[in-house]
């Protein structure tokens, strides 16, 4: 059990419990990234909670040695809303998989980033259903063959990253697990950032998108490059939707008030610097005074 | 001298037929009469018919009025689409529009009383040229003697802000009206009373709102859905005056998901529906009732399936609140009986959920939760519980789902150092792991429904009405109960043993108190607003209700249930005309 131990090494993050995933998914080097940049961040393990969907990347909370709540399929991020807007002084990380986010809990991303509530959304992002065992997924690529698409999937998939920034996320970077050291960062920033932070990783799985994604995500994988400006919508969005590249870093960055801001903001207008009111002004309305 | 009346008063926006209604209500809850104001609307957003009935007594009342005895007609086509809802006296006082000719129908009864009055022009003339409305209630005051002085300082407050001349030419529209009273000297039963110490008047929506933030709920997620949504505005208002917040979600998924979020990180929470929000919500009271997160959920019914009768009241989600959601899911739900009821009952329900850590549902509906009714201020007051927090020691080795005997475990909420867990809707151990052995499935499925157990032991919410030793027993819930309350009285005047049992706490049942009641009665009387009778399936789960005596009365809701409508059943049961367990609608 961690108490408030004065030393954050990834260790202090990482609980006893065995993660389910097949070995070499892309999931554990996001984890290990939230341990490394918890650990960096000295993030207090609790006043941290990590909510998630249902989904293989879903299972990720129990791995973290913080409060955490595996919820269901497609709803993290209101639950994760509803943590954050009821406390707002907690750190608040959301996860989950394409599928849980885009598929069933699509319309929570619209709004949550909408809204712009403080919290990081982490959406590990493999192209596939891998816990039903490979289905076609938003992010499956036109034309490939999975258990749900017999002759090549007939759809067109959406980039997660572009959904966000036309959302109005304020914040929204592009990942790739296999690399620790740039995934660490990210999560880093993306916690350190005021607003709603939307961190896709691209995340293989070996399993149903086959051994080699690895290799051919590698080599598709370029670093965003350094005069990019971050504040331009236009030039985020040209990094999204890439055919035969993926470009990582931090797409899409800009300031405006937070939904905690906002609530703060409609508390002062309700009632100002009075005292809080009583319960004769809570039934005024209902009291024939006159 | 009569010590009740029912006056309504039916226009096209802009009559002002339900502001009328306001003052009125308003007056005789300050002189401390007892009320209950209905509305009623077409199905235009804005403008378009309304009515509205306010019923006054000078004893306690407990439904809407079976038959009006008074009647204002703006206009008589606006009538019309109120007329089957509308059911007048047989010696009722009809005042209209002058201009505007009586249909056949009407004029011909002989016992009523037709009265034409030209209120526009007098309206105009007493310098309020919108105040026709205000003109009725001078000239039913002084017809029926209703609390002319507490009318003129409503109207006085009412006018308060705008400019004199709209004040003055009012206070002349109410003379006006009052002197025309005077002047027709109808030879009508008077309004007899005495002023008492003052009332609320608020609605149900209200009540469960006040329980509610009463009962420390800071944080409220909701959609709009009428006929719940009063709830939404008020806690919008008030939350964030009291340091809450209030978010009104993307959809139901949204807002019960909020309130697992807001209620797993320690701040009591509530969202509030009506039936296809509750539908929403099914898969999210599962994981609530799985992680033990405590989860209030005002559920106010319409008529259904779909999107059914929304402005109209039913029974018919009772089966869906007590199952709803797939595996094996212990939940509460508790159901009031009136518009104070719905405050006690909201301040049960988050004490419920808050001390066994379960989703709890509310089921009002639209009856209740729409009208208004007079409230004693004193009456509103309930102890609240606080939320069981894991002491020092349970944090030593925290177990967040630790076995106990009476299935509630330590709860620890994010923020406190040493509770740290993860919550899960996977099956899980007692530190909260994953787990899908059949063992921990199992003692987990036993630990969770022990809760039930020990919340029907200390939650016996029911009242009982009437005779000690009943010749007939009815059997009613929610809304049904204030006309039933009512039938007894007067089947008690004449002199038939009657009571009635109403359990407030419909999961789990106060079984064995049911079980005593039936058994105490020679005939029994199932009666509800369902036309598939849920509340009677619901009650043969549990009670042994013998065929050879249950009758059961269940028709679909879209019209209030009279009391003259259960006095005949009563009737019909204990005239041995009708063969038992046969659905008498």
């Amino acid at each position: 059990m961690t108490t408030c131990e004065s030393v954050y090494t990834p260790n202090t993050y990482k609980s006893d419990v065995k993660p389910v995933w097949c070995p070499g998914c892309g999931d554990f080097g996001v984890l290990n990234s939230l341990y490394r940049a918890l650990a960096d961040l000295k993030c207090e393990p609790h006043d941290t909670v990590v909510v998630s969907g249902i989904g293989c990347s879903s299972r990720l909370p129990g791995y973290v040695e913080t409060y955490g709540f595996n919820a269901l399929h497609g709803r993290a991020l209101p639950i994760a809303s509803g943590v954050k807007l009821a406390s707002p002084a907690l750190n608040v990380i959301a996860v989950g998989g394409d599928g849980d986010g885009i598929a069933i809990g699509g319309n929570h991303f619209l709004h949550t980033a909408r809204r712009n509530t403080d919290i990081v959304y982490i959406m590990m992002d493999n192209e596939i259903y891998g816990l039903t065992k490979g289905q076609a997924a938003p992010t499956t690529p036109l034309g490939d063959k999975t258990k749900s698409t017999a002759y090549g999937n007939p759809e067109s998939p959406v980039d997660p990253c572009g959904l966000a920034i036309s959302f109005g996320a304020t914040w929204v970077a592009r990942s790739f697990s296999g690399d620790v050291k740039g995934t660490t960062d990210l999560i880093k920033k993306a916690i350190q950032h005021r607003g709603f932070a939307f961190l896709n990783i691209m995340s293989p799985c070996v399993t149903w998108r086959g051994d080699d994604q690895f290799k051919i995500l590698r080599a598709k994988v370029r670093p965003i490059s350094a005069d990019h400006d971050v504040k331009s919508r236009e030039a985020a969005m040209r990094y999204t939707n890439e055919q035969d590249i993926v470009t990582t870093g931090v797409l899409y960055a800009i300031e405006r008030p937070t939904l905690v801001d906002e609530m703060l903001e409609v508390r002062w207008k309700a009632q100002g610097d009075r005292q809080p009111p009583t319960r004769t002004d809570l039934l005024k309305a209902f009291t024939p005074s006159f | 001298m009569t010590q009740q009346l029912a006056l309504s008063i039916v226009g096209s926006g802009g009559d002002g037929a339900v502001a009328a209604g306001d003052i009125l209500a308003m007056a005789c809850a300050r002189d401390g009469l007892h009320v209950i104001k209905t509305e009623a609307y077409g199905p235009q957003i804005r403008g378009g018919e309304s009515s509205c009935t306010v019923r006054i007594s000078a004893k306690p009342i407990f439904a809407q009025a079976d038959a009006i005895d008074a009647l204002i007609v703006f206009n008589w086509a606006d009538f019309a689409r109120f007329r089957s809802e509308i059911v007048l006296s047989p010696t009722a006082v009809i005042v209209h529009e002058a201009d505007d000719p009586t249909p056949d129908e009407i004029a011909s009864s002989p016992s009523r009383r037709v009265i034409p009055v030209a209120f526009a022009a007098l309206a105009r003339d007493a310098g309020a040229p919108n105040g026709k409305n205000i003109l009725a209630l001078g000239l039913l005051a002084s017809i029926f003697g209703l609390p002319a002085d507490a009318i003129r300082a409503a109207i006085e407050k009412r006018f308060a802000k705008k400019s004199a001349a709209v004040l003055e030419g009012n206070r002349n529209a109410f003379d006006r009206g009052f002197a025309l009273g005077e002047e027709l000297g109808l030879p009508v039963a008077k309004f007899l009373y005495t002023a008492t110490t003052s009332k609320l008047l608020m609605s149900g929506n209200e009540a469960s709102a006040v329980g509610a933030v009463d009962a420390g709920c800071r944080f409220f997620a909701g959609y709009p859905i009428t006929p719940s949504s009063e709830i939404l505005h008020f806690m919008a208002e008030w939350l964030p005056k009291l340091g809450g917040s209030c978010l009104q979600t993307e959809d139901e998924l949204a807002a019960i998901g909020g309130v697992v979020g807001g209620s797993f990180s320690g701040v009591k929470s509530m969202t509030s529906t009506s039936g296809p929000g509750l539908s929403l919500m099914a898969e999210m009271i599962g994981l609530a009732s799985m992680a033990e997160v405590p989860a209030v959920i005002v559920n106010v019914q319409r008529g259904g399936p779909s999107t059914g009768l929304p402005t109209k009241s039913e029974q018919s989600d009772l089966l869906h609140a007590v199952f709803a959601s797939h595996g094996d899911t212990p939940r509460v739900v508790l159901a009031p009986v009136d518009v104070e009821d719905s405050f006690h009952i909201t301040v049960d329900a988050f004490n419920i959920a808050e001390e066994y850590q379960l989703p709890v549902i509310v089921l009002s509906d639209q009856s209740i939760a729409q009208r208004r009714e007079t409230v004693s201020r004193e009456s509103l007051i309930h102890d609240v519980v606080s939320r069981r927090v894991a002491s020092p020691e349970a944090l030593e080795d925290f177990q967040r789902y630790q076995l106990t005997e009476d299935g509630v475990s330590p709860m620890s909420m994010p923020g406190m150092a040493g509770g740290m867990f993860q919550t899960n809707g996977l099956e899980h151990d007692e530190r909260g792991r994953p787990s899908s052995m059949y063992i921990v499935h199992e003692r987990m499925n036993e630990k969770r429904y022990r809760k039930l157990d020990a919340i029907a032991r200390h939650y016996r919410l029911y009242r009982r009405f009437g005779a000690e030793k009943p010749e007939i027993g009815i059997l009613c819930w929610g809304s049904s109960t204030g006309p039933v309350r009512e039938a007894i009285d007067v089947l008690t005047a004449e002199g038939l043993a009657v009571a009635a049992f109403v359990p407030r706490i419909l999961m789990p049942l106060p079984a064995e108190n049911i079980q005593q009641f039936v058994n105490s009665c020679a005939e029994l009387l199932v009666v509800e607003l369902s036309f598939s009778a849920q509340f009677h399936q619901l009650l043969r789960t549990q009670i042994d209700l013998p065929r050879a005596k249950t009758h059961v009365y269940a028709r679909s809701g879209g019209k209030a249930l009279g009391v003259t409508e259960i006095i005949d059943q009563v009737r019909r049961c204990t005239a041995g005309t009708e063969k038992a367990e046969e659905v008498l609608a």
